[in-house]
């Protein structure tokens, strides 16, 4: 039985760096990811990240954008945490490897990117998520943490109150393994995969945040869903980077006006490409040029090829609102601590309070590092305080048993990828990017009776090896928890604020409503408390 | 629209692979990967293939689609109904573990994992080096690779000596020794050129044409050659391969590339040798080698020769 002193769950940019960063705070480090590392979702990442990089910028100007944009909902003692250290995190990944667009003095180019009030962000063309991706899992491999690539966490162990480690499926030996640590870091991603389309990757199944809530853990703010507002609607949806903005390119909402998007939170530029009728938005890159939209935007050139013909530098593109990334998460502080001894949580899956109610464009990576670094330092602190406990066999057993349990002769009618289309169509009608007390209402009684319908269905496997039918049946579990906790959450908020828009609370509802929710397991179903900001 | 899938299926064990054959009603639009997805959703969860990103920037879903090396996910079913079925293949000689799963660890990743893959960043933690973006570009070009493993499936090289680190690892050895922020320059470029790495590459350009990033595996190479060389770092074999080259110019007045290439492998290695055999074949076919294979003097040979031994004579 593999043991270690902190266990990583997750192989994208938060996950690695915590690794790393535990394991160079002397403890024994062992990685899980579902997919191979770099083929994970982070590898998405276009536009850039942010840091107070240039020597007239201020750690203080990037908190305050940070907080404008998350629109009275941050925790500002996390966020001056985050602007005053994501200088040296970034730095530490330049430093490692990553080759960064230069200047004409060869110094770190700055982008404009979203609602940064300067131009802050550091970025590798658009290929920012693909080049930090491959330097973390060179630098994972140079840390050399023990990976285990193409597993899948069913569960995690509590005992006593505390986690003291994580049961997996092996994908490649079909074999399910106890994993034991003194400490376990969640840095499982996002959940975007609730929604269709969206820019998720096939893993974003919020598979942590509901291994936590399932654990008893609370998660915050999850009402708050950030819509990316320039989508070009192909296959699953593909993301337009902002970035495109910054360098010149127009957008012109559905009626033909363009849309002066200057500072601009997505919230609001999200709803700027939304259409009632049958138009579209547009996003026109030929103002940047063919030679810098070549040089600057290749992959975004690429793709829209590949996936619709179409050439960028010939021609506005159609966009659309589309779901992107959550707020809230699994409740954690600015150390990753969640409400469970030993449980620590960090990047997308997690929620410090420094996003508030929107996120600014490029502040996750940055977010990822920085808080990913610090989970694992924490991490690995309080693995040394913590005595062994090894994952019992009977507990081993019991999972082997709920396997066993799924598996079987199919008799449901349904399988995992209807429910998982069903789900799709309701959350983005319904607990979409406007909401309002029927529509969530409906939803929720939807989702509870597809949560129903899910628990009658078996999977037929014949072999446990590479079983993704096996491994999407839980992920369409964990998005059912996940879309429930979003959609009572949502219920519950009754305002307008940040990327949450309620067409029956249309105004922002300060006196109420200056504070979090925090939804939590009791008694089988999700209990939603408000939870007070906590300010410097 | 109405399409049939022809799917490479295998439970791992097996020898034999057989056909899964699927019939589809999918959207006109629709990619390869939804018509996968479909069939494991609908019809059998037992159904295995890799997926990630779903549009192109993840390299996840290399396949063989009717004979066409390409990724699933970007693939439009349109564009394959030239056939009755649509034939779902792994790519060539990459070892399958089950259906369409392939062995990456084996054919790729641990190749990239003998290299050390990784710079020693410098400790200093003030400000960034500067650095001018061509050089910053370049690295951007080695590192748009997506571990798509097309460059190792095209190689000539791989068929002969599985053991060959192959162009793909070694872009990565390129981008790693091409960093001018490793606190141990020089480090990859040993690595590179160990047992199995840059020296056996036979320079086909097969990797080169194969890269859907452009990113030139080949060229990659020789300019890890090239550094190597410059830090005089090289190997028996190299020097082998120079020697042949000035003794087939003396004597014949140019560049005998058959003897060039069986002298730089040494007479004695059968299996370096053999790795020579499929280019000789593709030679010969594309008529750029004769048969029966003669190779004849230069006009003007004799004046070549004198120069040669001039230089010889200074030499000593
Ligand atoms: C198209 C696009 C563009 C973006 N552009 C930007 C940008 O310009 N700037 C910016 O800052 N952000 C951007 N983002 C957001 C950014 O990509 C994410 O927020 C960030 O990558 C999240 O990193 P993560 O490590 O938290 O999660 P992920 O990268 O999602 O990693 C999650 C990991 O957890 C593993 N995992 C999940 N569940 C399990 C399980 N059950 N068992 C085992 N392993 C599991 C997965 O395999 C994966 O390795 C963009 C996102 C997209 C989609
Ligand atoms: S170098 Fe090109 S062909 Fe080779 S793995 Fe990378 S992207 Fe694929």
């Amino acid at each position: 039985m593999p043991e270690f002193d902190v266990l990583v769950i997750g192989g994208g940019a938060s996950g690695l760096r915590a690794a790393i960063a535990a394991k160079e705070a002397g403890a024994s480090v062992g990685l899980i990811s579902k997919a191979h590392p770099l083929r994970t979702h982070t590898g998405l990442i276009q536009g850039g990240l942010n840091a107070p990089l240039d020597p007239d910028d201020s750690p203080e100007s990037f908190a305050a954008d940070t907080m404008q944009a998350g629109d009275g909902l941050c925790d500002s003692e996390a966020v001056k945490t985050f602007a005053g250290e994501a200088a040296r995190d970034v730095l530490w990944l330049e430093r490692a490897g990553t080759p960064f667009n230069r200047d004409a003095q060869g110094k770190l180019a700055f982008r404009a990117f979203g609602s940064n009030s300067r131009n802050r962000s550091v970025f590798a063309d658009d290929r920012t998520g693909h080049m930090a991706l491959q330097v973390l899992y060179e630098q994972l491999q140079r840390a050399r943490v023990t990976a285990f690539e193409e597993w899948y966490v069913t569960s995690l162990v509590i005992e006593d109150g505390a986690c003291t480690g994580a049961l997996a499926l092996g994908l490649r030996s079909g074999s399910l393994e106890a994993f034991s640590a003194r400490a376990v870091i969640l840095a499982t991603g996002g959940l975007g995969r609730l929604y269709a389309p969206s820019t998720g990757s096939v893993g974003t199944t919020g598979d942590g945040q509901s291994l936590a809530y399932q654990a008893g853990a609370g998660l915050v703010d999850m009402e708050f869903v950030q819509f990316h507002p320039m989508i070009f609607p192909a296959g699953p949806g593909l993301l337009i980077t902002e970035a495109t903005l910054g360098e010149g390119a127009q957008l012109v909402d559905a009626k033909g006006a363009a849309v002066d998007t200057r500072g601009l939170p997505r919230h609001q530029l999200a709803l700027a490409t939304q259409s009632s009728n049958g138009d579209s938005a547009k996003i026109d890159l030929r103002p940047i040029g063919a030679a810098n939209i070549m040089t600057r935007f290749p992959q975004t050139h690429e793709l829209v090829k590949a996936m619709s013909g179409l050439d960028v530098t010939q021609e506005a593109i159609p966009v659309r609102p589309a779901a992107h990334r959550p707020m809230g998460g699994i409740e954690t502080n600015a150390s990753g601590e969640t409400s469970i001894r030993g449980l620590f949580a960090a990047g997308e899956c997690a929620s410090n309070g420094v996003h508030g109610a929107s996120r600014m464009a490029g502040n996750t990576l940055t977010e990822a590092l920085v808080f990913g670094r610090r989970a694992g330092e924490a991490a690995a602190s309080h693995a040394r305080l913590e005595s062994r406990k090894s994952v019992s066999q009977s507990r081993l057993g019991d999972e082997e048993n709920r396997i066993q349990g799924i598996t079987g002769e199919n008799t449901s009618g349904d399988t995992p990828g209807k429910l998982h289309a069903e789900l799709t169509a309701l959350m983005d009608q319904q607990v979409g990017l406007v909401r309002d007390a029927a529509g969530l209402d409906a939803a929720i009684g939807k989702i509870r009776g597809l949560k129903d319908r899910y628990s009658r269905i078996k999977i037929g496997a014949t072999t446990r090896v590479f079983n993704y039918g096996l491994t999407g049946y839980f992920e369409v579990g964990a998005m059912l928890t996940c879309a429930e906790l979003i959609a009572v959450s949502a219920r519950q908020r009754t305002e307008t604020r940040g990327a949450h828009r309620r067409s029956d609370f249309p105004a922002k509802d300060d006196a109420n409503w200056s504070a979090h929710t925090t939804a939590r397991l009791v008694d089988g179903s999700p209990a939603v408390e408000k939870k007070p900001i906590t300010a410097a | 629209m109405e399409v049939t899938f022809n799917a490479y299926r295998r439970e791992p064990g097996e020898a034999e692979y057989r056909r899964g054959v699927y019939k589809l009603d999918l959207p006109e639009d629709a990619t390869i990967m939804d018509g996968m997805l479909k069939i494991r959703d609908e019809e059998d969860p037992n159904f295995a293939f890799r997926g990630s990103c779903l549009r192109g920037y993840c390299g996840d879903c290399m396949m063989s689609i009717n004979g066409k090396n390409t990724f699933a996910c970007t693939a439009k079913v349109a564009n394959f109904m030239n056939r009755p079925e649509i034939a779902l293949r792994p790519i060539r000689m990459v070892p399958v573990i089950k259906d369409l799963v392939f062995d990456w660890d084996a054919f790729m990743w641990n190749k990239i994992k003998v290299l050390n893959p990784w710079i020693e960043p410098q400790e200093s933690t003030d400000g960034v080096r500067t650095v001018p973006d061509k050089v910053m570009a370049d690295l951007r070009n080695a590192m748009s690779c997506y571990y798509c493993g097309l460059c190792d499936e095209g190689c000539t090289v791989l068929p002969v000596d599985m053991k060959f680190l192959g162009p793909a690892a070694l872009t990565k050895a390129y981008r790693l020794a091409a960093d001018p922020r490793d606190k141990n320059p020089g480090e990859h470029l040993k690595m590179a050129q160990q047992a199995e790495g840059i020296w056996d590459c036979v320079h086909c350009y097969e990797a080169s044409e194969h890269c859907p990033r452009n990113i030139g595996p080949t060229e990659r190479i020789v300019q890890l050659r090239d550094m190597a060389f410059e830090k005089g770092i090289t190997n028996e074999r190299v020097a082998r391969h120079h020697t042949s080259f000035a003794a087939s110019v003396k004597a014949s007045g140019w560049l005998d590339e058959a003897r060039l290439a069986i002298e730089s492998e040494g007479l004695t290695n059968i299996s370096g040798l053999m790795k020579l055999l499929p280019i000789a074949a593709r030679a010969a076919i594309k008529g750029k080698a004769p048969i029966p294979y003669l190779h004849h003097k230069r006009p003007g040979a004799k004046r070549i020769t004198e120069i040669f031994e001039k230089g010889d004579e200074r030499g000593k």
